[in-house]
């Protein structure tokens, strides 16, 4: 069985080994122990009520492997994209350039430098072990969150927005970031992405051009890259773009990925997940379905088989109860697979 | 003999043969008879009355008194971008630096600009190959700043030129390859002969507003950033040794550099001296080099007249004429000529 719950402090081992076996580096969660550390101390906190984090809290789930005692997945919220500080994305806009005299007529796209989306809950930290990725699991990763919001929806604005990984070849360079960050920082795509991570944000504020770009001015390549997702990110996108996100107009400053976003009272599963009563029953039957409890700092979601019904009584293996900490007459919410 | 007069409408046919010459790159001597004339009908108005110095335009012809007709051209725009806009690239750095990262990084950037608004320019200088000789070049291109000596009121105290940029045999310029074209959807040649013809509308609506980043530019581009056409090094020379400096500005087209001096300083000037008129009906003038030469202007407006004579000619505070040259510079025993050698002393030295 699979449990979505909030990370601990105590997990830092078993996220260690999580990302050592994924191998591909998560800016938001550094393969280093000190600031992963800090991560899921700030995490802990967030659920714990620390008035520090209020309003700004940075939730970090983790998806447990109850048969084999192993963490398989992390995924996260920050309540305010930037947590206080700017979060820097490029918007694209169009300028035409038009001569009636010369008969030409050219559309420019311009990449502006954009705080615009600061403040805004963002999605993170996506990471599922290889083993798993044919599973249920990644819908439970992530779905998980969106149940949250439905559970806790005064604690998030009301859109939400999500940084899809852009397009990088095997050794870890990025076009979009060769062509354009690169010239600024003066480092390459992985260390800067690193950097980027573990240190302040202040380095962007002094590193970044702070001029409108052209994207004509890039290489080609570079151009290709803009608002692409990474093939592995491809699935974590289309999967998205179901529950009802678009992409907008924003990408990312260092790789030229895609930033979804979504109204979250549109989302599909904040949408369709429906709040009903439990009754026990000996084995799960029916539709596979995804489910929580209503906590907050004992959230806890999974997946199980339901009947299908509209009544506000649904039947609940008791397994499944146990691992949910709910009993006969708690309130749980349901929402198909 | 060799004189420097104003242009007139008569020069057409002259005028048009040195622009078929030129060829791409001189911009403001498009081979164009319509516009040549209008060139020479904007320069007669404004030797015959002092119009307002943004629409003066002045042409000078370089005349062979044996062959009539335009040997040569050159040009002072009394004052650029008042009635149209004038942009150039100011070649700009922005610094980067994170103390947390210990890194420190410069990146020129372009900055487009209309910083020479209000100055004065030269241009349209244009030599034809056959009179390339004898600093016959120098006289064409100083007699023009011998003339603002004595009409200083005219002009800006700033002065500049736009020298041509780097390009090939085929007249493809990197700089404009690598930036221009991918705004214009034009080649460099057809971008800089609708500019030279006067359509200068099409640069506001296509050209790129922000700054642009260097790294973004090709390696050719970024390495002809401010260097001249082979072609346009010794007129760079020429007008380093007469004062002026790079200052920091490129066209927007080919990246040449734009160098300037303030006219107070320009050597020919400044080294300039007023001298009283003997003509002397015995005196043999001798062959002179450059080298040697004087450049003399007879210092009036609307009849203005300048030509080369040996240093030799100057007796005290009276300077030597033929019967000739005197009438040739137009003037008269007792008038008061201005004259000033030819090249600067120190740069013959080091040259």
């Amino acid at each position: 069985m699979l449990s979505f719950r909030p990370a601990k402090v105590t997990d830092l081992d078993d996220i260690e080994k999580l990302l050592n076996a994924v191998g591909q580096p998560l800016s938001t969660l550094p393969a280093n122990r000190e600031a992963l550390s800090e991560k899921l101390d700030q995490a802990e906190r967030s659920f714990s009520g620390d008035e520090s984090l209020k309003g700004q809290e940075r939730y970090l789930f983790v998806l447990e492997d109850l048969g084999k005692k192993a963490i398989i997945g992390t995924s996260g919220i920050d309540v305010k994209a930037g947590n206080g500080a700017p979060f820097y994305n490029y918007r694209r806009d169009s300028l035409f350039h038009s001569s009636q005299q010369l008969g030409v007529h050219n559309e420019v796209p311009v990449l502006y430098l954009s705080h615009e989306l600061s403040g805004r809950p963002l999605l993170r930290s996506l990471c599922l072990h290889p083993d798993y990725r044919q599973s249920d699991a990644l819908s439970l990763l992530s779905r998980g969150r969106f149940l949250f919001f439905k559970l806790h929806r005064e604690r998030f604005g009301e859109s939400v927005i999500v940084e899809i990984q852009g397009q990088q070849d095997e050794q870890g360079n990025a076009p979009f970031w060769d062509s354009l960050g690169r010239h600024f920082f003066g480092l390459d795509f992985r260390t800067a992405d690193y950097y980027s991570g573990v240190k302040s944000k202040t380095f962007i504020a002094e590193m970044m051009p702070v001029h409108p770009i052209y994207e004509i001015l890039l290489t080609e390549a570079a151009q290709r890259a803009i608002g692409c997702a990474h093939p592995l990110a491809l699935y974590n996108q289309r999967f998205l773009e179901s529950e009802g996100f678009r992409a907008g107009r924003h990408i990312d400053i260092f790789d030229g990925g895609p930033t979804l976003e979504a109204r979250i009272d549109d989302i599909a599963t904040v949408r369709n997940a429906r709040e009903v009563q439990i009754k026990h029953t000996a084995t799960a039957m029916g539709q596979p379905s995804l489910v929580c409890n209503t906590g907050y700092q004992d959230y806890r979601a999974t997946t199980t088989l339901l009947a299908q019904g509209l009544g506000e009584v649904t039947r609940l293996a008791s397994d499944v109860a146990t691992l949910l900490g709910l009993e006969e007459g708690d309130s749980m919410l349901r929402v198909s697979l | 003999m060799l004189i420097i007069r104003p242009a007139v409408t008569g020069d057409l046919g002259s005028v048009v043969e040195l622009a078929k010459q030129a060829g791409v790159g001189v911009t403001s001597l498009p081979p164009i008879p319509e516009r040549l004339q209008g060139r020479l009908e904007q320069s007669e108005k404004s030797f015959r009355s002092r119009i307002k110095p943004e629409h003066a335009y002045y042409l000078f012809a370089l005349e062979d008194t044996e062959k009539p007709g335009a040997a040569g051209v050159s040009a002072i725009q009394a004052r650029v971008g008042l009635d149209e806009v004038w942009y150039n690239y100011r070649v700009s750095n922005c610094v980067h630096a994170s103390s947390e990262l210990g890194i420190h990084q410069q990146t020129s950037t372009l900055y487009l600009t209309n910083d020479m608004t209000d100055c004065s320019e030269i241009c349209t200088l244009f030599l034809s190959p056959s009179a390339r000789q004898g600093g016959n070049g120098h006289l064409l291109s100083k007699a023009r700043m011998m003339f603002m000596a004595d009409h200083l009121e005219l002009f800006s105290e700033k002065l500049f030129a736009e020298m041509r940029g780097v390009s090939d045999e085929q007249g493809v310029s990197p700089f404009w390859e690598s930036l221009g074209r991918k705004f214009f959807s034009l080649d460099f040649p057809q971008a800089d002969f609708l500019t030279g013809a006067g359509s200068k509308a099409f640069i506001a609506e296509l050209m790129p507003k922000y700054p642009i980043y260097l790294p973004f530019l090709s390696e050719e581009a970024r390495a002809s950033l401010a260097q001249v056409h082979a072609h346009t090094r010794p007129a760079l020379a020429l007008l380093s040794d007469e004062g002026f400096r790079y200052n920091g500005l490129v066209d927007i087209f080919d990246g040449g550099p734009v160098v300037e001096v303030f006219v107070s300083d320009i050597r020919c000037i400044r080294e300039s001296r007023k001298f009283y008129v003997v003509v002397s009906n015995s005196l043999k003038p001798d062959p002179f080099e450059s080298g040697e030469a004087l450049l003399v202007s007879n210092r009036r407006f609307e009849d203005y007249r300048a030509t080369l004579v040996h240093r030799n000619q100057i007796r005290d505070d009276s300077l030597l004429l033929t019967p000739g040259q005197a009438t040739g510079l137009q003037v008269m025993a007792g008038d008061v000529v201005r004259a000033t050698e030819l090249k600067a002393v120190q740069a013959e030295e080091a040259g």
